[in-house]
């Protein structure tokens, strides 16, 4: 993973990353101009959960509307079947030549190695597949199986391949050469092979979807046309299509439509065959494969990948994938966050390892047009993985932490997954357990033990936690009458950073709210981060009975970690019961959102509390906000408020800071961590071109990996509103 | 004005405004066969071949047919080496700025797909506003739901080979001529 990882920093991460983040800009745009978005969101969904649920009758359905149009119907149980249906197919029609469009599913199934074969001569027609013929290559995207490529690594390879003088130095040189090619195998082709976007199971359509035109050309110029594509393609009904064309492309390429959007249903019969032979008539054939996606469709979990329509959001939103991209983050054919239920479901769970680069960062979860909960899925394959790992492994200290665990997993993920018991131990036995963390030696003990980089230093446990601290407090000087909250002291800033904690609480009571504290209690996002999920389950049940208790006298919740909040609000539905979860989702607060909420409610002005001109840092910030926090939007009150105030904020557009939690201290992907956090580091110096900026971030780890881009103080933003307090 | 017929002129506004985004060409004639044959004769050049109209009246293109250079041989040699195809379209999305073209008609699968220069011609009065309700059974007599057709949105594009590409195996230039 390490050496797949450091090739790609080293020659495709200057590619992905433009292209990606370009993908991804444009999504953002192409969603905003869709006034009823998430409402399409939430039809498509229901759509997909009752299509793969009637998946036999559709199939059977399909089947029927084929043949009643003059088609064939094949359904491969692997790809095996598959490639073997469309050589005979091929071999019957005595062909020579075949075009063929992008697909990922003949990707899946190796089609091309079988038709070569068998003596058929296959050209890619799709220009990123040609790229990847001629280099022999991978995908490394759904959408864009050659953004690894730069536009002058492209003109070496073709200059090597094809020992050419033509002038090949710009992208339209570039296209000119290879559409003249491929233009000669279009009308010179026997066959034409295309995937398949959609299948509508009423009147047996297909669509199409792309820009470049070789699609269009596959499946309309020869006589013989074979859609090859996943049963899970199949929509009940061609009026579908309504919502899902409409989603496609926004959330793909970022338009509104593509250039091309094919919608018909195939043979094409009436439209006359461009051939020289008088005999010469059009024939299709669907190949549908389930090749595994039947048992994705029993597994409890792997079945929500079915509905994925390929848009590859998941894949452009990942702050990961954008700076690596699909051949370390990636399996034999499908790539990012969605990409490992595909490698498991149609291959092998071993194949879905590269998983672990889902930091669970959630920036795609609210991406995914048919709201597919990633890094859920990933949580669950890591799970998995874990047990067979656990079973593989097994020294001393892995049974010693299994005593008190109840999932099986190697010591790394017990580590970063228990940092309950780590920091309730580490504060326990602090100074001592920090002076230990500081010996020589013990940072590459670490290393070799719980897979903790030795370049990163983690958080020293505090000697004093935030609960015991919070007991010392003097009494507050302003009445309680604005609000009455109960602080949740997560495990993170209890025993790692309770200072925020304090200053939370500090500047909470000064503008009159009521503040106590709750029990301690894991919440179960490290544990979940690291798959342990039974473990993490018990502790979010545990926590949301005492969460409960406070609601119930009517006390709001307040989080100091955003990434605990994201619990409250997001991955608990997989844990507790539907209404305790909506309970505990209305009444969780992130510190700085409760605080402007309060102050809106009761029209108070922050600048009257926080006057940003008295501050001894000055106004000038420079604020990042924690990728689960942008998530759960509870970004914006921040950033509001600090504006509000008067401060003169710049926030910055990264997805995710590159840390992560704790990946970003996993010493396989120090480098990694690092080179995601450069956008932001890059973000931080535009802005202080003009002179420095404070900065300031919410999450303890995007903290933490600002801190090691510049070495300077990072301030939590109650850290700064605290300062208003004493002057 | 009537709030329809700004509500009409909204629409042609807002398509002509994502069809050029989307590297379209875009212009307004008035419904007739003269009006049409002129305006397609300022941007046709060399060889020009015509799918007779599926969804406009027949007696619009007339005309087209007496420009030099029509091309009526439909091998697939003579197909291949058309510089420009002319076909008409059932609709037309504002918020893309897309066409909507048959492809088992005439040629127009071959015609909107083989030459350099694609000219699709649309009635004004089938603008909608997003692309779902081309799939209303109540819109265009069902046509989105039984014909064999493409959106198209713009010329053929890529972006595998580095920067955008506009003109790739389709078309080059997209010209929309909207009859009003």
């Amino acid at each position: 993973m390490l050496k797949a990882i450091r090739m790609a920093l080293d020659i495709e991460s200057p590619a992905v990353r433009h292209n990606t983040q370009t993908f991804n800009s444009g999504r953002y745009e192409a969603v905003a101009v869709i006034p009823d978005y998430n409402a399409l969101k939430d039809r498509a969904r229901a759509i997909k959960e009752d299509a793969i649920a009637r998946l036999p009758q559709l199939l059977a359905q399909v089947e029927a509307s084929v043949k009643r149009n003059g088609g064939y119907f094949f359904l491969a149980k692997d790809g095996n079947e598959a490639s073997r249906y469309i050589t005979q197919v091929c071999r019957e029609h005595e062909v020579r030549l075949l075009v063929k469009g992008k697909s990922m599913t003949s990707e899946e199934v190796h089609l091309n190695h079988h038709l070569e074969e068998a003596g058929i001569e296959v050209a890619e027609t799709d220009l990123a597949e040609f790229i990847l013929q001629i280099a022999d290559e991978q995908p490394s995207h759904v959408v864009g199986p050659a953004i690894h490529y730069s536009r002058e690594r492209i003109t070496a390879l073709f200059k090597r391949k094809f020992q050419t003088d033509s002038p090949l130095d710009t992208g339209e040189e570039l296209t000119r050469f290879a559409r003249e090619i491929l233009r000669q195998k279009f009308l010179n082709a026997d066959a034409g092979v295309s995937g398949a976007n959609f299948v509508t199971a009423d009147t047996g359509s297909i669509v199409l979807v792309e820009s470049e035109g070789n699609i269009r050309l596959t499946s309309y110029v020869p006589p013989l046309h074979i859609a090859i594509a996943g049963i899970e393609k199949v929509l009940p009904s061609r009026r579908d299509l309504a919502i899902f064309l409409e989603l496609l492309a926004p959330s793909s390429t970022g338009q509104g439509l593509t250039a091309y959007t094919s919608v018909f249903t195939p043979p094409l019969s009436a439209a006359p065959v461009l051939s020289d032979r008088p005999d010469a008539k059009r024939e299709f054939h669907l190949v549908l494969i389930d090749n595994g996606r039947m048992r994705m469709r029993e597994d409890a979990v792997l079945h929500e990948a079915l509905y994925c329509i390929r848009c590859a959001a998941c894949l452009n939103s990942c702050a990961n994938f954008q700076t690596v991209g699909g051949h370390a983050f990636g399996g034999e054919t499908y790539s990012g966050g969605i990409g490992g239920s595909w490698e498991a479901g149609t291959k092998d769970l071993l194949k879905a390892r590269f998983n672990e680069l889902c930091t669970g960062c959630t920036r795609c979860v609210n991406q995914c047009p048919v709201r597919i909960d990633i890094p859920w899925l990933n949580s669950n394959l890591r799970e998995r993985i874990n047990e067979i790992d656990a079973k593989a492994s097994g020294g001393f200290l892995q049974k010693a932490l299994s005593v008190e665990a109840d999932d099986k997993a190697t010591v790394p993920k017990l580590f970063f997954g228990r940092y309950d018991l780590f920091g309730k131990w580490g504060s326990r036995l602090a100074p001592l357990s920090n002076w230990m963390n500081e010996l020589p030696g013990s940072r590459a003990m670490m290393e070799r033990i719980a897979g903790v980089d030795q370049r990163r230093q983690l958080p020293p446990f505090a000697a004093t936690t935030l609960v015991q601290a919070a007991r010392k407090l003097s009494a507050p000087k302003a009445t309680a009458h604005r609000g009455r909250i109960a602080l949740f002291p997560d495990i993170f800033t209890n025993y790692g950073s309770p200072d925020r904690g304090i200053e939370a609480i500090e500047v909470l009571r000064a503008v009159g709210i009521d503040v106590v504290l709750t029990e301690v209690s894991a919440d179960g996002r490290a544990s979940l981060s690291q798959g342990l999920i039974q473990t993490a389950k018990k502790q979010a049940q545990k926590t949301s009975e005492i969460l409960l208790k406070y609601i119930r006298e009517g006390r709001e919740i307040v989080v100091i970690e955003p990434s605990a909040l994201a619990m409250f609000r997001l991955d608990n539905r997989h844990f507790l019961d539907r209404n305790t979860f909506e309970e505990i989702r209305e009444h969780s607060f992130e510190a700085v959102e409760y605080l402007w909420r309060m102050l809106q409610e009761r029209n108070l002005d922050a600048s009257d509390f926080f006057p940003a001109s008295n501050h001894p840092l000055g106004t000038r910030l420079f604020y990042h906000s924690h990728c689960q926090q942008k998530t759960i939007s509870a970004a914006e009150p921040t950033e509001a408020l600090l504006r509000a105030a008067g401060f003169d904020v710049v926030t910055s557009s990264v997805e995710c800071c590159g840390m992560a939690g704790s990946f970003g201290y996993k010493k396989d992907y120090y480098e990694l961590s690092m080179a995601v956090g450069g956008d932001l580091f890059a973000q931080v110096r535009a802005a202080e071109t003009d002179g420095p900026r404070t900065l300031v971030a919410t999450g303890i780890s995007c903290q933490e990996q600002l801190h090691a881009g510049f070495k300077r103080k990072v301030f939590h933003p109650m850290e700064l509103l605290k300062d208003f307090l004493t002057s | 004005m009537s709030s329809a017929v700004r509500t009409q002129h909204d629409l042609i506004a807002r398509f002509e405004a994502a069809a050029r985004s989307a590297a379209a060409t875009v212009e307004r004639v008035s419904a007739t066969a003269g009006a049409l044959a002129s305006a397609v004769e300022r941007i046709a050049q060399g060889r020009i071949a015509i799918a007779e109209p599926l969804d406009l009246p027949g007696e619009l293109f007339t005309d087209l047919y007496r420009l030099p250079g029509i091309v009526t041989a439909r091998s697939k040699a003579e197909l291949a080496a058309c510089d420009v195809g002319i076909t008409d379209a059932f609709a037309a999305i504002a918020r893309t700025g897309s066409v909507c073209v048959t492809i088992d008609h005439a040629y127009s699968g071959a015609l909107s797909l083989l030459a350099r220069l694609h000219i699709a011609v649309v009635a004004a009065d089938t603008l909608v506003e997003r692309p779902a309700e081309v799939f209303d059974p109540n819109r265009f007599g069902g046509k989105g739901l039984t014909r064999n057709f493409v959106f198209i949105t713009g010329p053929s594009a890529t972006a595998d080979m580095g920067p955008l590409v506009r003109g790739v195996h389709g078309p080059h230039k997209l010209h929309v001529i909207i009859l009003e």
